[in-house]
């Protein structure tokens, strides 16, 4: 018998939400098969057999979000050689998968064994006489070991907190109960990290306006060509491009060994909307890929990225991202950098604006607004302002752009 | 100064400051005069009075039939005694250092520890075996040896281990009155090293009960035979940093008094079991298995052991590094209390 239970895909995730099953109870399945689909912080996953065998039990039922560790799926593994039965060493290798011994009860198998509360007995025993769960008392000291004076504390809170308080509650004021949405998934992972990033970094955020006609002019001669190149493939090409100029911004802060860590790759990271929330795609090695690959892979990860099926390497890794916003409108924001990269910028809608040329003529422009924030930790103000200037000279002189390239 | 409870059978009786050795010797002279079916067996232990004196002027009140000089063969000694024991007398055998026991051990564990059950309970083996244990007095290989494990494993005998004078006596009496093998070991340490007021007359102290040595409230320390002397000094240094130890002398090591234990571990919390035999397989193993039975909720910390290291008992230069000090029990007391 083969337990198979849900495990980290790779982000340090520690639960997901239970999507649907790929198969039912009496399957008989191949190894490799997928068997469950696994809302993660970012994404659905699909968990697949680590044997062939068929499917005895399942635990979970969808909708249901589990911890890590926890038991999906119990399989009846084939006896023959094919069937990849966990080895010891295998064992090791995924703690997640194991031989469930004929004494062992299945029931309790479900329990998250990853996440238990330490604490003596007789802390387990103050706990237990006053009917709260030792699960719910936090920690005060670095360890994690819930101390008796934890769970005495604990009592004490929530005493204050089920304490009436007489006269308030005589003036009746209408209660209306609020819609719930539950805090949890994307939308909670999103806030973790906007959090530790606004509370880390310190971020200076400045604007500034490029000119898009003669990028315009150049698109509209590829359309007429017959290629329609987005305007974001363009971006990306000028960020890379100006990002090797001012490396300082293609980097992260190592806060514990006092480093700047400059990165040698040039992983664009794609701020998309969703349905399900922000999503950031990444282009990789975008400094190794034309204007015309970097637009087909765009289109191809905001597909995935809207369809919720973005794989966890394609969201991993990116050293510096942009957010296109401009289709949406807005004329600036304050953009939050994605931790631990020290920069990111946010382009928002292009107008049509009259300004004045060299020849001092007012004539009609297309205006796009941009909004970079940094961390003002590794760079200063006139660094952004100098990269940005960089950026926007290769977007009004599309010829700069070409010079620039492989 | 331990207090005693006086357990005596009669009360208001008169008491008279007694060693270990005397209050053991007086005891068996009561019930050589008592019971004239109480018979003693042992090397050297007539004319001679025994190794440690234990016997010592018996042999001379009660006559060789009553007081046996024996061959050199414990095998035999406990052999005779159990025929003995079956035939309606009552043997108590010097077994002159529990690590001599050995060649007399397949007798004590296919016969003496079985008979009743063998024969269902048609026959008892009513025999007393008395056994000096126990190192720090510099003796030579094998006199030193802490072994009751051996003995406490095996169903069918009873096992004590008295520390004090007046356990000593009131232990033996019931001991030879009990009509099963009993297994009496004697801390040679304490033979001599402390007199207190013993009754004069005949008493008995219950097998199976252990004793409240020191009260506290901090930690309980579980110990017998000589280390309840170690366990009481490593209490006394344990106050001045304001830890109030309670001190348990088991007094019997077969059947072992659960009560007392988890009494008082669950008004402690915290445990520490000093023992000189060695760690491995110790009985300390078993007395953990019982605090965790009754008493796991209570429990703030590990329970700490503090033994004899596993090696042989060393030669007397290296003794007192092998058994447990104050100061390696006062060490134990630190790590639970500050767990």
């Amino acid at each position: 018998m083969l337990e198979v239970k849900l495990h980290d895909i790779g982000e340090g995730m520690t639960e997901g939400e239970i999507v649907q099953y790929l198969v039912k109870v009496g399957d008989r399945i191949k190894t490799d098969q997928p068997l469950v689909e696994v809302q993660t912080d970012k994404m659905i996953a699909e968990l697949s057999s680590p044997c062939s065998g068929v499917v005895t039990k399942i635990v979970i039922n969808p909708g249901e979000t589990v911890q890590v560790g926890t038991s999906l799926i119990y399989i009846k593994a084939d006896n023959n050689s094919e069937a990849k039965q966990p080895t010891q060493t295998e064992e090791n290798h995924n703690p997640y998968i194991k031989a469930i011994l004929p004494s062992e009860k299945s029931g309790k198998s479900s329990l998250n064994t990853f996440h238990r509360v330490l604490a003596t007995p007789y802390t387990r025993k103050i706990a237990r006489d006053n009917n709260i769960s030792i699960d719910d008392v936090r920690a005060s000291d670095l360890s994690g070991r819930v101390s008796e004076e934890d769970v005495y504390r604990f009592l004490k809170s929530e005493q204050v907190e089920n304490e009436p308080i007489a006269e308030v509650q005589q003036i009746t004021i209408k209660k209306e109960t609020p819609d719930e949405i539950p805090f949890r998934g994307i939308r909670k992972k999103i806030a973790q990290k906007m959090t530790k990033s606004l509370f880390t970094i310190p971020h200076v955020t400045h604007f500034d306006e490029v000119n898009m006609s003669n990028l315009f002019k150049i698109r509209e001669q590829l359309k007429a060509s017959g290629e329609s190149i987005s305007v974001s493939a363009f971006l990306i090409k000028a960020l890379v491009i100006s990002l090797k100029d001012f490396p300082i911004f293609n980097a992260e802060l190592d806060e514990e060994n006092d480093l700047i860590l400059l990165k040698k790759n040039y992983h664009i990271g794609l701020a998309t909307n969703t349905d399900n929330g922000l999503l950031v795609p990444v282009i990789h090695d975008s400094d190794k890929k034309s204007i015309r690959e970097i637009n087909e892979q765009v289109k191809w990860l905001t597909k995935k990225a809207k369809a919720g099926k973005l794989k966890p390497f394609e969201m991993q890794h990116s050293t510096f991202t942009m957010s296109n916003v401009g289709p949406l409108g807005s004329t600036g924001a304050t953009p939050i950098i994605n931790y631990p990269e020290t920069a990111i910028i946010a382009f928002h809608k292009t107008k049509k604006q009259p300004i004045v040329n060299d020849q001092d003529e007012i004539v009609i422009g297309h205006i796009m607004t941009l909004s970079m924030a940094f961390d003002h930790r590794v760079a200063d103000g006139a660094t952004a302002v100098a990269f940005t200037n960089r950026f926007a000279s290769l977007i009004e002189h599309p010829h700069k752009l070409m010079m620039e390239m492989i | 100064m331990t207090t005693h409870l006086i357990e005596s059978n009669e009360k208001n009786e008169t008491t008279k400051q007694m060693t270990m050795i005397q209050a053991i010797n007086d005891g068996m002279r009561i019930m050589l005069e008592e019971d004239n079916r109480t018979i003693i067996l042992g090397e050297d232990i007539g004319k001679n009075g025994g190794v440690f004196r234990a016997t010592e002027g018996l042999q001379e009140k009660f006559g060789n039939d009553r007081v046996v000089d024996t061959p050199l063969s414990e095998a035999g000694i406990i052999g005779t005694s159990i025929g003995l024991a079956v035939n309606g007398f009552r043997p108590v055998v010097e077994i002159q250092f529990l690590g001599f026991i050995y060649p007399a051990y397949e007798q004590i564990m296919t016969h003496v520890s079985r008979i009743r059950t063998r024969s269902m309970s048609h026959f008892t083996v009513p025999m007393v075996i008395r056994a000096p244990y126990g190192a720090g007095i510099r003796a030579p290989e094998i006199h030193s040896d802490s072994t009751e494990i051996l003995f406490t494993h095996m169903p069918g005998i009873k096992v004590v281990c008295p520390s004090s004078p007046y356990d000593a006596k009131g232990l033996l009496i019931a001991a030879m009155e009990d009509p099963d093998p009993v297994l009496v070991l004697e801390t040679m340490r304490n033979y001599r090293s402390k007199r207190e007021e013993v009754p004069v007359g005949k008493y008995t102290v219950e097998i199976g009960k252990g004793k409240i040595v020191r009260e506290g409230t901090d930690v309980t320390l579980i110990a017998w035979g000589a280390m309840v002397t170690i366990a009481e000094k490593a209490a006394e240094q344990a106050v001045q940093q304001g830890i109030s130890c309670e001190i348990i002398d088991l007094r019997t090591l077969y059947p072992i008094d659960r009560d007392i234990l988890s009494q008082s571990v669950q008004k402690t919390t915290r445990a520490v079991i000093v023992h000189e035999a060695h760690n491995t397989g110790g009985l300390g193993n078993d007395i953990i298995s019982i605090i965790n039975d009754t008493s796991f909720l209570y429990l703030r910390a590990p329970i700490e052991r503090v033994t004899g290291f596993d090696v042989p008992v060393p030669f007397f230069s290296l003794e007192e590094h092998y058994l447990p000090t104050p100061a390696r029990v006062l060490k134990g007391i630190e790590k639970v209390v500050h767990f």
